[in-house]
């Protein structure tokens, strides 16, 4: 994206509308050559600066090809998007998407699976990635998707209050939800303000994390089968969403917190523990302030966190051009290995030898949550859930209130439950 | 007199005139306050823009940086480019086949007549936003999809303007289309050297109300472009996004920047844009 | 003979524009009928035709009824200011008062702006933290509000954009109107000794009816089509507190990628446009015959 990209462009679509071009071709892709890669992700902010980085190392490497990418909007507009080129067979070569999102996309035939012969031309095993998140990346028993990441939801704290307040301790041993509030409240009374900063207010996302997290730590699960209804555990989900609310109390931690004003209030001290993805972690430290990250810790008996991954899909495309194709196993390949600077953004590597190098070890607070892969839950696997998807709306839909405190917790959940029988009905659109 | 503005005799600085003039002065002070903000945001450095003071005075100063930064990442002109090559193709085409077709209306008697003028009278009420799933899938039949026609031909028509111009040509006497008929001119000939020369004051604002509506139209385009290249610019404004983080200085400036065409273009053009919707406005019915 | 060649010059200027209607309004409106039929999916799935399936799921969809409750409060809350504060304007306008073509810039200049660019700015306004009106309020000590978050605000939020975006329009349909209002009948008022509040209301009020029958006409019909400045401030949300009905039908065909769906609904719309519309028509042809 250079000046001169701008100028070729436009001279491009002046011949192109002189010459009456217009009417039929145009068609990017149709012309491009067989060593210019197109890349879309939805990575903007730090994980952005990091990736165009990763980008740019990847292709100063020479390796006979190289790649543009294509930033686009997070969320739905992602996403919609990159159905649409699929549908239109105008797909870029390879994009980002988040494994939960796969569900969505390879059945209707939106994707290409990857293969296991190629990749192992380029040095990819399945041994090289955890084992739940490379059965993540599967679909109907093919490979749809390459990891690059987990990024868990996580519990970070200030360790200068901890401190203060004493519960550094307590915070690495809590077993109960009764000793998370004790600690939240102790830390409370360190800042005069809140003990906890959670920013969920129109954010379905991040109320479905924090809840599907502790949810998932009661042992109960939720499976999702088109044509079936959806088992759930409502006695779980209950005491999963009384806990929460009791701690949106105004005092433990702010009723009305969006993602803006949490992450700014933990920032300037005004907080202890702070509930977020990994991703935060460099406006944190960016912020100089004295943090730790923890896993969420195991308050209901069983050990899990919620956690999503950025992996690498093949959009399908009209017309496959095999040349281009090889590049992007190679190119795939190449960033995995350089994906320790992916780990800088707070993202836990999901290519083994990375994230097992002495060097992603040592970055601190990363290599705390680095555990998380093996026992990471993914959304339920259904055509509508994931990342961005309408299912986290869904759940904001029916449950904001209860966070709030003036939902009942029980009704709120029957709500979501009924919207997911009624899309279970439906027949998948993919 | 309410055109000039008071009476003769009257006095001009009585306090209910000072009183609606500072009730005026307070509205539009209130309707500059988004633009003026987002100027001084865009002259700001991005450290100053994402601080929490509402500083006039910022630290490190005002500077076009932002806009040096956006321009030279070069989206912004291949954008703009792409939304003005589609909106005068669009003008374009509209105008003319609008005007050909509101003569024919006006001025022939053709079979068929009737039962086309009542189509369109009746598709007047169709909102555009309910086709975007069938002329989506006929774009893709048509393999229209991520092209510049794509864009343009589902916008190169507007039943509106149709019935305007026809209403326009219903009040040029007929004489003097007669004149020309009798030296034998063609029925094109007389539209071109006789009609079309009287009609500039409408067909102006019949292109400037296209133009407008073109240039800033979103959901169409939208819909119809998944590659960043031809994008126009409200579209490649809201879907495309920089790797660098939220750049708060540099969003403002892209902003003004995608606001300042029609900005100036209305500048220079005030009284003919605002009559030209005024009566397009009301043709509209 | 005579009426052949008129039949065949009427068809020759016709054309253009026919093929053009036909091609991209006559067909999607017809396909999108028969769509709405069927199961089709993005991906071309399921293009079998079930009937009406389709419309009775709709009609039985809670997030469609409540993006249709959202479009209609919005068509409530923006039409009444658009109307009412559009005619403010122009009366304060026509005063005469110095300075006129700064105000008309002001009021109008707006609407020549993109959706996307006038999201831009108001997104930069209403930002919690960093944003003009919040940090104004924190001056005079109020608590900073969530203007898009919040979903007791952000529909107000939406229509205030939307306001200061759209105005300009009726604004200057109103100008052009008074600007119509002939001389005499003001001399005639002031000689019968009417004041100018009561010639406000006696004379130019009334003058004005059509143009104001117009104005909300066209109004209405543009409010119930909302879709960009909603889908850009708020994507729909607090929990679809915001989501229009366009957007529903956007989600439904490129999101939930069921195309026969989003036609369904399409269509049910589109009924009520035409209930609209007939009824407007109907109300304003029994106002003029009265």
């Amino acid at each position: 994206m250079t000046e001169d990209f701008s100028r070729r462009s436009l001279l491009r679509a002046a011949a192109a509308l002189a010459g009456g071009g217009l009417l039929v071709g145009c068609a990017p892709g149709a012309s491009r050559s067989t060593t210019d890669l197109s890349y879309w992700h939805l990575l903007t902010g730090g994980d952005g600066t990091v990736m165009a980085g990763l980008v740019d190392a990847v292709n100063a490497a020479n390796l006979g090809f190289h790649t543009s990418q294509t930033v686009l909007a997070w969320g739905p507009p992602y996403y919609t998007k990159l159905a649409m080129a699929s549908a239109g067979g105008r797909a870029p070569d390879v994009a980002i998407m988040h494994a939960s999102r796969i569900a969505g996309y390879a059945p209707g035939g939106l994707l290409e699976p990857w293969d296991l012969d190629l990749l192992a031309e380029a040095g990819l095993h399945e041994s090289d990635f955890p084992a739940r998140v490379w059965e993540k990346c599967q679909y109907d028993g093919k490979l749809y998707a390459i990891a690059l990441d987990t990024h868990p939801f996580v519990l970070y704290y200030n360790t200068d209050h901890a401190e203060k307040a004493g519960v550094t301790d307590a915070l690495h041993s809590l077993k109960s939800p009764e000793e998370f509030t004790e600690v939240a409240t102790k830390l409370q009374a360190v800042t005069g303000k809140h003990g906890l900063s959670y920013g969920y207010l129109g954010d379905g996302s991040q109320m479905w994390r924090l809840f599907y997290t502790l949810y998932r730590q009661t042992g109960a699960d939720m499976k999702l089968v088109p044509g079936q209804r959806a088992e759930v555990d409502k006695d779980a989900a209950v005491q999963v969403l009384t806990f929460i609310r009791s701690l949106l109390n105004d005092k433990i931690a702010s009723r009305s917190g969006d993602g803006g004003t949490a992450t700014s209030e933990f920032l300037h001290g005004e907080s202890g523990l702070f509930f977020g993805g990994v991703w935060e972690l460099p406006v944190l430290k960016d912020a100089k302030m004295p943090v730790d990250a923890l896993p969420i810790p195991t308050m209901f008996g069983t050990q899990a966190a919620y956690a999503d991954s950025h992996t690498f899909v093949l959009p399908r495309q009209s017309k496959v051009s095999p040349e281009r194709r090889k590049h992007v196993y190679t190119m795939v390949a190449e960033l995995l290995k350089r994906s320790v600077k992916w780990a800088g953004g707070g993202h836990i590597p999901a290519y083994q030898p990375v994230a097992t190098s002495a060097e992603y070890q040592a970055l601190k607070p990363q290599s705390n949550y680095a555990g998380i892969p093996a026992y990471v839950n993914y959304d339920p696997q259904v055509w509508f859930s994931g990342a961005g998807s309408d299912f986290q709306n869904y759940f904001a839909e029916n449950v904001q209130n209860v966070y709030l405190g003036n939902g009942d917790p029980g009704a709120g959940f029957d709500g979501f439950v009924a919207r997911l029988n009624k899309l279970l009905d439906r027949p998948q659109p993919v | 007199m309410i055109k000039q503005g008071h009476k003769p005799g009257e006095n001009p600085w009585s306090l209910s005139r000072i009183a609606a003039l500072l009730v005026l002065a307070f509205l539009a002070a209130t309707w500059l306050v988004p633009f003026a903000w987002s100027v001084l945001t865009s002259l700001k450095s991005e450290a100053d823009a994402g601080a929490s003071t509402l500083s006039l005075n910022p630290p490190d100063g005002l500077s076009f940086a932002a806009y040096r930064k956006v321009l030279s990442a070069g989206d912004i002109p291949s954008w703009a480019w792409n939304s003005l090559i589609t909106s005068v193709a669009i003008t374009v085409i509209t105008v003319a086949t609008s005007a050909l077709a509101g003569y024919a209306f006006s001025r022939v008697n053709f079979k068929g007549k009737r039962w086309l003028y009542a189509a369109i009278i009746a598709a007047i009420i169709i909102p555009p936003q309910l086709l975007i799933v069938p002329l989506f899938r006929q774009m893709l039949a048509f393999n229209l999809v991520d092209t510049y026609w794509g864009i343009i031909l589902p916008q190169a028509f507007a039943p509106a303007m149709v019935l305007i111009l026809k209403r326009f040509f219903d009040q040029i006497p007929l004489e003097l289309e007669e004149a020309a008929r009798v030296d034998g001119a063609s029925r094109l000939r007389v539209f071109w050297s006789v009609v079309l020369p009287l009609s500039r004051p409408i067909l102006a604002a019949v292109a400037i109300f296209v133009f407008i509506g073109a240039w800033n139209n979103f959901l169409w385009p939208f819909i119809v472009t998944t590659d960043a290249h031809l994008m126009t610019l409200p579209v490649g404004l809201q879907t495309v996004k920089s790797a660098y983080g939220l750049q708060y200085a540099q969003n403002m400036a892209s902003a003004i920047l995608a606001a300042l065409p029609l900005v100036v273009v209305f500048l220079f053009f005030q009284r003919q844009i605002i009559k030209g919707i005024a009566t397009t406005g009301f043709g509209g019915q | 003979m005579r009426k052949r060649d008129e039949t065949l010059a009427g068809w020759a200027f016709a054309t253009p524009f026919a093929v053009l209607f036909v091609l991209f309004l006559v067909v999607p409106a017809v396909y999108g009928l028969y769509l709405s039929f069927t199961g089709e999916t993005l991906t071309g799935a399921g293009s079998g035709l079930i009937g009406f399936a389709n419309y009775g799921e709709a009609l039985t969809d809670p997030d469609m009824w409540k993006s249709l409750g959202n479009t209609l409060w919005f068509t409530v809350l923006s039409t009444i200011p658009l109307v009412v504060l559009s005619l403010a304007l122009a009366l304060l306008v026509n005063l005469g008062l110095p300075g006129r073509w700064l105000w008309r810039l002001s009021f109008f200049m707006p609407y020549l702006l993109a959706s996307t660019v006038v999201v831009m700015f108001w997104s930069w306004m209403y930002n919690p933290t960093l944003g003009l009106i919040n940090g104004v309020l924190a001056k005079f000590g109020a608590a900073p509000v969530a203007w898009l978050q919040d979903p007791k605000v952000a529909m107000l939020s939406v229509v205030i954009t939307t306001l200061w975006w759209t105005i300009g329009f009726n604004f200057l349909l109103y100008l052009a109107a008074l600007q119509n209002i002939p001389e005499q009948q003001f001399e005639a008022a002031a000689i019968d000794g009417a004041g100018k509040w009561r010639q406000l209301f006696s004379i130019v009020i009334p003058q004005l009816t059509p143009t104001t029958m117009l104005i909300l006409t066209l109004q209405i019909l543009a409010s119930l089509k909302v879709f960009d400045q909603i889908y850009m401030l708020t994507n729909g949300g607090p929990a679809g507190k915001t989501r229009s009905i366009v957007q529903y039908i956007y989600e439904s065909g490129f999101t939930g990628y069921r195309f026969g769906y989003s036609s369904a609904i399409s269509y049910l719309f589109f009924a009520l446009i035409v209930v609209v519309s007939l009824a407007q028509y109907k109300l304003i042809n029994r106002r003029s015959a009265a």
